[in-house]
């Protein structure tokens, strides 16, 4: 095809600036990862090394027979995570939708209230929050987490799928509905498949918020249910950075919700054919 | 759009809207409320109601300026190039090449890494003694004399601002790329049959027919960089000589001091400050509807 | 399939509905929260007082058993796992009915404090915890804290603790009242490296102003390039770095109570003439914890300043050659006195018990393991006497810096000051911004205020 023809062309305009941003964007996770497997003493010479001289694995296996307990703050967070991804989503989902193609009172001043929602710093919100969850008596449970990750998670996405929604032309549900459907059949049918990438991304949005926040991880859970941010941060104490540990955990965390992520990507270009199909 | 009156839509928001009502409505209320009071924990006998006495300290209180000053510059740079790596990245990742899916995926990675570990690599990588930023820059001779980045004035607020640049691309990539998945190809062939220029494609059919997306995630982003703490705190603290404070960071380490009362006064400045930003666009936004 | 698909977003949306409904009840209850906790915990107060009145050290309470939360940060996982073993074997041994439940926080980068406030200004249900002097005031004057007079009173071990350290721990809560219970101290002194030293051609400053052409000195281009290679001293500027900075002002003649004197202003001269002379590595503006112990350990540094936390490491970096003093005298001498200490909260119910398990971290089999694993200064006068304590030569200086050490005054400014006032205005001054006068006159209004 036209491949061959093109190959400078598409070597200066994919290759070449993909590797630059491939690696600003890599080379921090690569720093990181090195560090996780340099012992201490190579750290903090006067003499960089790209790849350690020796290298050791110890801090992975430290992770998990420690008092870190890094793989109950991993199934801590999936849970979390995942619950508050499917939550959020769904609400969101619904109100967009709602947002989207209906003209109703109170449309405008809703959508505005959203937004307005993340504008105001969580530290001045933190003692009546704390308050909130142990009256719902949720302290201590992932439940407590799920609930204020879900409401600092929709108004964005509210936002966000509003935002694809109005990109979608009307004209795709007006056709079925004129062959039949009624409103709920013609969101089902018609928009929910073209809708997929949209939502695969906003809950790639929820899932990430829930996966790194930190405070209210913090102040809502103990031992048992706390996250990976928090068990992350208990490697920092006054004497200092567990820099093994603290660099092992994160390569840790960061690899599964890559692989999850190169699943859900390939439902962006499932979304795509689905579309062209309808179109 | 529907315009008949229906119980539907109210059905539909139902959920969203009494999930965020029950959980922030009180803790706002309650913080609006701090701000008129001078309302500091560390002296709890002392709270008083004093009018708009904490908005007008912070009107004379210089690092309020400065901060409100560096905010938008943070905003501005850090939003703006976010947006154009996230884009140029969204549409290198929307061509179809070996190993896309692989690279589709560790793209992500900043956005995934979690924000304690962020701000401490980079800080590590800056370090002026053994960071690994000034070897790479002794070695390629670019520099005779170690920078300590994050130690001077005029060095530490751009090196923060290129960490929040890096944290930022995926998710404007992401949100670029799912939008793009929408963009019908017809037009685009039509636009061929035009003979259009991959640039003119770009002007006249791609960025058109995703703009409600590019809006929306570039607001959205907006307001989350404003009022991003964990990626300045990690790193800076907000120093050297408050050099990397912005507005956010006054508040949290106001908030932190239990100094309640200004901390909320100047968390609602801030916000209407970016009501400032946000109003034009949900007129524009409205106004299109109909 | 998309049947499917719709009945679990049903599902799910009035799994959202039904929580926003239980939510939305709880938070009409809520907003009285504050008050009526504030109530509670007046009435608990005067009952508690009573009780332990006469109760007095003997709680004869064995039978039932008691469930005490407590929370504590760790500064690594070996101290994490050290707390745990403690616990677990007072919990053996106690023979009380008394069950420790220890819960971990992250220290934080020093908001441990906040984070503990919030949760107790949220009604949360922590017995008692380890403790940072500092924090006192806020919590005092919120009458979060039990107070620990009447049990410390009728503890049989309370002159195993010297009298000093109780006054510290008054003067910490306003009042004649004790609030916080000693565990444990950590004295700054100042490491060097003997090697360095001698290739410098200094000897151990004994005075104030040795030090200061210690560091001098061993400022050196060892290879001849015509760059620096060993910086005198690890300065550290950034949070945390007041408590260097303090010895610098005193050994001038200068102190906390009027920074802006003129020997204070001096001490503060020297601290940037040493900056802008290059005598400290380019970074110490930012410089804190883990950069002045890493410049330190990568022999960067001749000399820094830190307590016996550290000192552990530094012998198995450098073996024999790393030795430390305590800082010098000069018109004044003082050294920083870090602190670890406990408290028990006024909404705990069974305060014995409570005391039962701070008192053993004080001065019992939980003191011996605590200050042997972790290196801190002992409390208990018995314990600082063992061999342990008396032959380690980081200890010694530590132990010969006790006479003279000091901390911070404890206001209720001091946590701002210490986070955010004390390393930008002296930032400022090291870059220039400000002069020695104006930085101190900053520093003054910041803690009196």
């Amino acid at each position: 095809m036209k491949k061959r023809h093109d190959l400078a062309k598409r070597i200066l305009f994919l290759y070449l600036p993909l590797f630059v941003l491939m690696v600003f964007i890599l080379f921090p996770f690569y720093w990181t990862f090195v560090t996780s497997i340099k012992p201490e003493e190579e750290l903090y010479g006067a003499v960089v090394t790209y790849w350690p001289r020796s290298v050791t694995f110890e801090a992975y296996s430290k992770l998990f027979t420690t008092t870190v307990n890094f793989l109950q703050a991993m199934k801590n967070s999936l849970i979390v995570a995942a619950s508050t991804t499917v939550v959020s989503l769904t609400a969101s989902t619904l109100a967009a939708y709602a947002f989207s193609r209906y003209h109703f009172a109170g449309r405008k001043v809703l959508m505005s209230i959203f937004l307005c929602n993340n504008m105001f710093p969580t530290v001045l919100l933190l003692i009546p929050l704390y308050t909130i969850m142990r009256r719902l008596g949720l302290l201590y449970q992932p439940a407590s987490l799920v609930l204020s990750y879900t409401t600092f998670t929709i108004p964005f996405s509210v936002w966000l799928l509003i935002g694809f929604l109005n990109d979608l032309p009307m004209s795709l549900e007006e056709a079925a509905m004129v062959d039949g459907c009624n409103r709920g059949q013609a969101f089902v049918k018609i928009v929910l498949p073209i809708l997929v990438p949209s939502m695969v991304a906003t809950g790639v949005y929820i899932f990430m918020q829930s996966w790194n926040e930190y405070t209210f991880a913090m102040m809502f859970t103990n031992n048992d249910t706390r996250t990976i941010p928090v068990a992350l941060k208990s490697l920092i104490g006054q004497l200092g950075v567990q820099w093994d540990l603290l660099t092992a955990g994160g390569i840790i965390t960061i690899i599964p919700v890559c692989i999850m992520f190169f699943f859900a990507q390939k439902r962006l270009v499932e979304g795509l054919t689905a579309g062209a199909v309808k179109g | 759009m529907v315009k008949k009156q229906s119980i539907w839509p109210y059905l539909l928001v139902a959920p969203a809207v009494l999930i965020i009502l029950c959980v922030v409505f009180i803790p706002v209320i309650n913080a609006i409320l701090m701000s008129f009071q001078s309302y500091d924990l560390r002296r709890p006998k002392d709270i008083a109601f004093i009018g708009l006495g904490n908005y007008i300290e912070a009107f004379s209180d210089s690092l309020f300026w400065n901060a409100l000053l560096r905010t938008i510059i943070w905003v501005v740079f850090g939003v703006g190039f976010q947006f154009f790596f996230g884009f140029v990245l969204a549409l290198l990742l929307n061509q179809s090449f070996r190993g896309r899916g692989p690279i589709r995926a560790v793209s992500m990675i900043p956005w995934v890494t979690p924000g304690v570990l962020i701000g401490l690599m980079w800080r590590w990588i800056y370090d002026g003694n053994s960071g690994v930023l000034n070897d790479i820059l002794l070695k390629l001779h670019l520099i005779t004399d170690k920078i300590p980045f994050l130690s001077q004035t005029s060095t530490a607020f751009p090196s923060v601002i290129v960490t929040i640049i890096w944290q930022g691309i995926p998710f404007f990539a992401l949100m670029i790329l799912a939008a793009l998945q929408g963009v019908s190809h017809d037009m685009y062939e039509a636009a061929e049959m035009d003979g259009a220029t991959p640039f003119q494609k770009l002007i006249y059919v791609t960025i058109p027919s995703i703009k409600n997306t590019i809006f929306v995630t570039g607001l959205l982003r907006i307001i989350w960089v404003a009022n991003s703490v964990d990626v300045i705190f990690n790193m800076t603290s907000g120093g050297p000589a408050y050099s990397t404070q912005t507005l956010s960071v006054y508040v949290y380490n106001k908030g932190n001091s239990l100094d309640l009362g200004y901390a909320s006064a100047m968390a609602l400045l801030m916000t209407l400050l970016l009501l400032l930003v946000v109003i034009p666009y949900l007129k524009m936004n409205f106004k299109e509807e109909k | 399939m998309k049947k499917r698909n719709l009945a679990k977003k049903t599902l799910a949306a009035s799994m959202a509905a039904l929580m926003a409904a239980g939510a939305l009840t709880a938070c009409s209850s809520g907003s009285s929260t504050a008050s009526t906790t504030a109530a509670a915990a007046a009435e608990t107060a005067a009952a508690e007082t009573e009780a332990a009145a006469d109760s007095g050290a003997e709680a004869d309470t064995s039978a039932e058993a008691v469930t005490i939360k407590f929370r504590y940060w760790a500064d690594n996982t070996d101290y994490s796992a050290l707390m745990q073993d403690i616990i677990a074997k007072f919990n053996e041994e106690n023979g009380k009915g008394i069950t420790v439940v220890g819960e971990e926080q992250p220290w934080d980068g020093g908001a441990y404090s906040e984070n503990l406030f919030t949760a107790k200004m949220g009604g949360g249900d922590i017995d008692c915890a380890t403790w940072k002097l500092t924090a006192t005031p806020l919590f005092v004057n919120n009458d979060l804290l039990a107070d620990l007079t009447p049990y410390i009173d009728a503890w049989e071990n309370k002159d195993d603790i010297d009298d000093n350290i109780y006054n510290i721990m008054k003067e910490a809560g306003g009042s004649d009242a004790i609030y916080v219970m000693p565990w444990n101290v950590q004295i700054l002194y100042v490491y060097y490296r003997p090697s360095i030293f001698e290739a410098a051609g200094v000897e151990v400053p004994t005075t104030y102003d040795e030090f200061l052409t210690a560091i001098e000195k061993c400022t050196m281009d060892t290879d001849g390039d015509g760059k620096i290679d060993v910086y005198g001293f690890g300065m550290r500027g950034s949070t945390g770095g007041q408590e260097p900075w303090g010895s610098f002002i005193h050994g001038r003649g200068g102190s906390f109570e009027d920074m802006t004197t003129a020997e204070s202003v001096a001490g503060m001269q020297d601290f940037i003439d040493i900056y802008t002379n290059g005598y400290v590595p380019p970074t110490a503006v930012s410089d804190g914890f883990n950069e002045i112990i890493a410049n330190f350990k990568s022999g960067l540094t001749a000399m820094t300043i830190h307590h016996t936390g550290s000192s552990a490491g530094m012998e198995e970096t450098f073996g024999d050659d790393v030795s430390a003093f305590a800082f010098p005298a000069g018109d004044g001498q003082w050294t920083s006195m870090g602190d670890t200490e406990t408290v028990i909260f006024e909404s705990c119910e069974n305060k014995e018990a409570a005391f039962e398990w701070v008192s053993y971290l004080a001065s019992g089999e939980g003191q011996k393991m605590w200050c042997e694993g972790t290196g801190n200064v002992p409390v208990s006068k018995s314990l600082q006497e063992t061999d342990f304590f008396q032959n380690n030569r980081f200890m010694v200086a530590s132990i010969e810096g006790q006479s003279y050490a000091g901390i911070l005054p404890i206001l209720d400014t001091t946590t701002e000051w210490v986070a955010t006032t004390w390393p930008n205005t002296v930032a400022q001054a090291l870059t220039g911004q400000i002069t020695a006068e104006q930085c101190m006159q900053t520093l003054q209004d910041g803690l009196y205020q």
